[in-house]
């Protein structure tokens, strides 16, 4: 009896089985790289432990090193117990996951090499039953982005005739806005959109998942949230490490390129959108994406006015006396990069009008931090007489995104006894507590996600330019006055410098301590 | 209580203690013997589901009525320096006579408005008047069909159970068998072998025998069978069908095409009790998909074994079996109904059936 094509897997219905991916043969150019080690072959390993990696899948590494497979798995075996958690892994389920791993020694501008590779595919999918289903994940350099999609393209292989073929590209994308744009451009020549990944990895964290459900399946807050009761928000994105042996890196940097533009506005653009019709992925990147066009536009009064750029001296972080920016290891001597920024954002639209979004993000800063704060209005009359009431501020309601992840609400109770003191209140939910579960790594969630075809967590080419079209006039305006910037202006181990602080307090606000 | 935890702590709003709940969890168990073993497992699923525990400790032995309670708190330190995350417990004990009102003695130490799961932990007594009364103010039953001491006639009355519809069952078993399906199910994620689907003509599973009932087909082995049968759409024939210790046979038909199901037991070992140890299904063009476990070495392996060629794809992974405590807090994460459970159980209470036990 011929059977009918069956175009579902039918053992796949109900609620407990959770998403397995499809057979694929995973392509890491940069294999030989840190990005490779430290978190994209532990999260395989992670997602094959896991059970939610099928065993027709295969790993192809690709750098200039010379290595041979044997080489290759046992680098990667060295970087799974130094990177995971498990810090051992067992032989026989290493030796199975291994088997599919392999090495071609490579040169990322070299023709030749693309077509040896179109030929290791077509074995992998015979001997690992991959289907023709690729996965190219770009962990180099940002200048080969648009080289290796180009020969990839050459080469045929961004072809979608047997199987899928996706593209995931690290992080920085561009470094301007016309440097993104030129980058989209480049790739699309070869690829649809449908098919682009690009990663954020902010997007793959739990919490940043969990605020589409808090706004969005709870009912109570919806209604409040627009300018008849928040008076503001407050975005802080703060870090206490430095630049960590990456000075060269961050020099052509700074924090508004490698944190604000893309991350931040990420999670900004969730606060603010307006509901999606549906949780699709397009569903949900449209809505980000209009909320972003509301943006108002930075000219250059705003820039001097509700903006402030920042870097670090010398001080200490958690007691230990830490250098400034200007003496880290590749960092000029008179180095004007910024390492603090904040920024004042409005949005011209009906829900936000008047409501200021104040960020602020950096390195070097007081305590390990991502939250939102949703500052509410002040109740329009007081009841309880200006001494009852000094103790008391609005109500807040703060997200956490990173660490400690979770929700507070801030409100005002009655202490109890004869007189009537009010006293504020948090009122306290914690992600990890309520749900005591060990959150995935966000490179095991991505990793999946693009496997599965799900790009709901990568940002779209629309939103990477629009990231930048915003952030380019601030860039410009700092880049244009360079030697305005009196740098060093915060202290490391600070919360930023004091014009930061100075700017909410002539609007009568001033910032939360984390 | 609450205020002598905050005040110990001190300062408390930074590292203070916060009282969580997110479902009432009602725990039925026959002896105070059970207790130590409930309070471990306790400790697991307050970290994941903050909740009021209510533990109802049964003497039905006794003569002498007795229903006396008491409190205590059960807190979660995740996180050096974190916040402490606690939850009560209240602890019931009811002998004799006042053990089938009992339950009156809960409902009013329900939290209101979330969720009440019922954790029935020994043979679920359909008929005992206590089950009832539970079961009723319960959003959901918790049983274990590994805990069955008749197997055959057990799982029938479940399936009756679940089919008048009444009651919202979880069986800690059927969790068991997540991972057995999951790794059964990824088989046919390849779209080239979709089609072997309906050339089935072979399903063999070897289980270790029940403990508690040495003869009797393992639940495990049944619901698996069961849940295959109903994904597929088989309907089970009652000719040819056959049960002897330790072994069953059974015919079931794809739209006419005949399949022939083993459930086979092997040699009894400790710790095993009524664990499934392979899984094969055979098409037939001869291609073999199995899912075999090590259970000494702690080890899944999988593999397609496919006809002519004898091309063999697979992959050995590591089984970690999950603590009880584990367990029953993935059920806790469930409240609507399990229609791919229902559908198991009841092809495998048909199965049952045709074979007339
Ligand atoms: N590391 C992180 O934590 C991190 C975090 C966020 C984003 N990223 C992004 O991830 C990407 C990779 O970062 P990384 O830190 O892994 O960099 P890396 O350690 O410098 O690795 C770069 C890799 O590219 C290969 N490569 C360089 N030139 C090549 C060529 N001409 N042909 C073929 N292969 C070549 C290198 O291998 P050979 O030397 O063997 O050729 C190496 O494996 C970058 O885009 C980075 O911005 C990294």
């Amino acid at each position: 009896m011929q059977a009918a094509t069956v175009v579902e897997n039918p053992m796949r219905a109900g609620m407990r089985l959770e998403r397995t991916a499809e057979p694929c043969a995973v392509v890491i150019f940069g294999a030989s790289g840190d990005l490779a080690k430290r978190k994209l072959i532990p999260a395989l390993y992670r997602l094959v432990q896991e059970h939610l990696l099928p065993a027709e899948f295969a790993i192809i590494g690709l750098g200039r090193t010379a290595m041979t497979d044997e080489e290759f798995r046992d680098k990667m075996k060295a970087s799974v117990v130094e990177f995971s958690e498990a810090k051992s892994v067992d032989e026989e389920v290493w030796q199975s996951f291994a088997g599919g791993m392999q090495f071609l020694p490579s040169n990322i501008d070299q023709p030749e090499c693309y077509g040896e590779l179109a030929k290791l595919l077509e074995q992998v999918d015979k001997e690992h039953g991959t289907q023709g289903n690729r996965l190219f994940y770009l962990s180099v350099a940002p200048e080969f982005y648009a080289e290796a999609v180009r020969q990839l393209g050459e080469a045929g292989l961004t072809k979608q005739d047997k199987g899928w073929v996706r593209v995931i590209i690290e992080k920085p994308f561009g470094t301007s806005l016309d440097s993104a744009r030129e980058l989209n451009q480049q790739i699309l020549r070869y690829l649809d959109e449908s098919q682009i990944y690009r990663i954020d990895h902010y997007l793959g964290k739990e919490t940043v998942q969990n605020l589409l459900v808090f706004r969005f399946a709870n009912g109570i807050y919806e209604p409040l949230w627009n300018r008849q009761y928040i008076d503001h928000v407050q975005i802080t994105n703060a870090e206490t490490v430095g630049v960590e042996g990456r000075g060269g890196y961050y020099e052509k940097s700074g924090v508004v390129r490698d944190m604000i533009q893309n991350h931040v506005f990420q999670v900004l653009s969730i606060v603010a959108m307006e509901p999606p019709a549906s949780l699709s992925s397009e569903d949900v990147r449209d809505e980000k994406i209009k909320a972003m066009h509301s943006a108002r536009a930075f000219t250059p009064e705003r820039v001097a006015a509700e903006c402030v750029r920042g870097q670090y001296g010398a001080g200490s972080i958690g007691g230990k006396p830490v250098p400034g920016y200007r003496e880290e290891q590749g960092v000029a001597p008179d180095s004007t990069t910024e390492t603090f920024a904040m920024v004042t954002m409005w949005f011209d639209n009906w829900r936000w009008s008047g409501v200021p979004f104040y960020i602020r993000s950096g390195k070097r800063l007081a305590k390990r931090v991502t939250e939102i704060a949703i500052q509410f209005r002040q109740v329009p009359h007081q009841l309880f007489g200006a001494a009852a009431m000094e103790q008391v501020s609005p109500n807040q309601l703060v997200i956490r995104i990173q660490p400690d992840e979770g929700i507070t609400m801030r409100v005002a109770a009655k202490v109890p006894g004869q007189v009537t003191r009010i006293r504020d209140v948090n009122m306290d939910f914690r992600y990890g507590a309520s749900f005591g579960v060990q959150l995935a790594e966000a490179y095991e969630r991505l990793i999946l996600d693009c496997i599965l075809g799900d790009s709901t967590l990568y940002a779209r080419k629309d939103m990477t330019e629009r990231g930048w079209e915003i952030v380019m006039p601030i860039l410009d305006y700092w880049a244009a006055r360079k030697s305005e910037a009196d740098f060093p202006n915060y202290e490391a181990g600070s919360w930023g410098p004091e014009e930061s602080f100075h700017i909410l307090e002539q609007q009568g606000r001033h910032w939360r301590r984390p | 209580m609450w205020a002598e935890m905050s005040a110990s702590k001190g300062d408390g709003q930074a590292a203070g203690v916060v009282r969580a709940c997110v479902l009432n969890l009602v725990v039925y168990v026959a002896g105070k013997e059970e207790c130590p073993e409930v309070n471990d497992l306790l400790e697991d699923v307050v970290e994941r589901h903050p909740c009021r525990a209510v533990l109802l400790v049964v003497n039905r032995a006794a003569t002498e009525p007795r229903l006396e309670a008491f409190v205590s708190t059960r807190c979660q330190l995740s996180a050096p320096a974190a916040k402490r995350i606690c939850g009560e417990q209240i602890t019931i004990e009811a002998d004799g006579p006042v053990v089938d009102t009992a339950s009156t003695a809960v409902t009013p130490l329900l939290v209101p408005d979330v969720p009440v799961f019922l954790w029935w932990k020994d043979i679920p007594h359909y008929e005992d008047k206590l089950f009832d009364r539970l079961a009723e103010m319960s959003d959901r039953v918790v049983i274990d069909s590994a805990s069955f001491d008749h197997p055959h006639k057990d799982m029938l009355r479940l399936a009756e159970i679940l089919k008048e519809g009444n009651l919202r069952v979880s069986d800690l078993n059927w969790g068991r068998l997540t991972s057995w399906r999951s790794l059964v199910a990824s088989f046919w994620d390849v779209a080239d072998y979709r089609q072997s689907l309906a050339q089935i003509e072979r399903v063999a599973i070897e289980y270790d025998p029940p403990d508690a009932s040495h003869d009797e087909i393992a639940p495990k082995a049944l619901l698996a069978l069961g849940w295959i049968a109903s994904c597929l759409g088989w309907e089970v024939l009652a000719d040819d069908s056959s049960l002897e210790a330790g072994r069953a046979h059974f015919k079931l038909s794809d739209g006419g095409r005949e399949i022939e199901a083993v459930l086979a037991a092997t040699d009894d070992v400790a710790g095993r009790d009524g664990m499934i140890t392979s899984l094969t299904l055979r098409t037939a063009a001869g291609d073999e998909f199995f899912v075999v476990l090590r259970h000494n070495e702690g080890k899944l392996e999988t593999g397609a074994r496919l006809g002519g060629d004898g091309q063999k794809v697979g992959r050995v992974l590591a089984y970690e079996a999950r603590s009880e405590g584990q367990r029953l807090s993935a059920e806790l994460d469930i409240l609507s109904r399990d229609e791919v459970f229902e559908s198991a159980a009841e092809v495998a209470a048909r199965m049952l059936s045709s074979v007339a036990v």
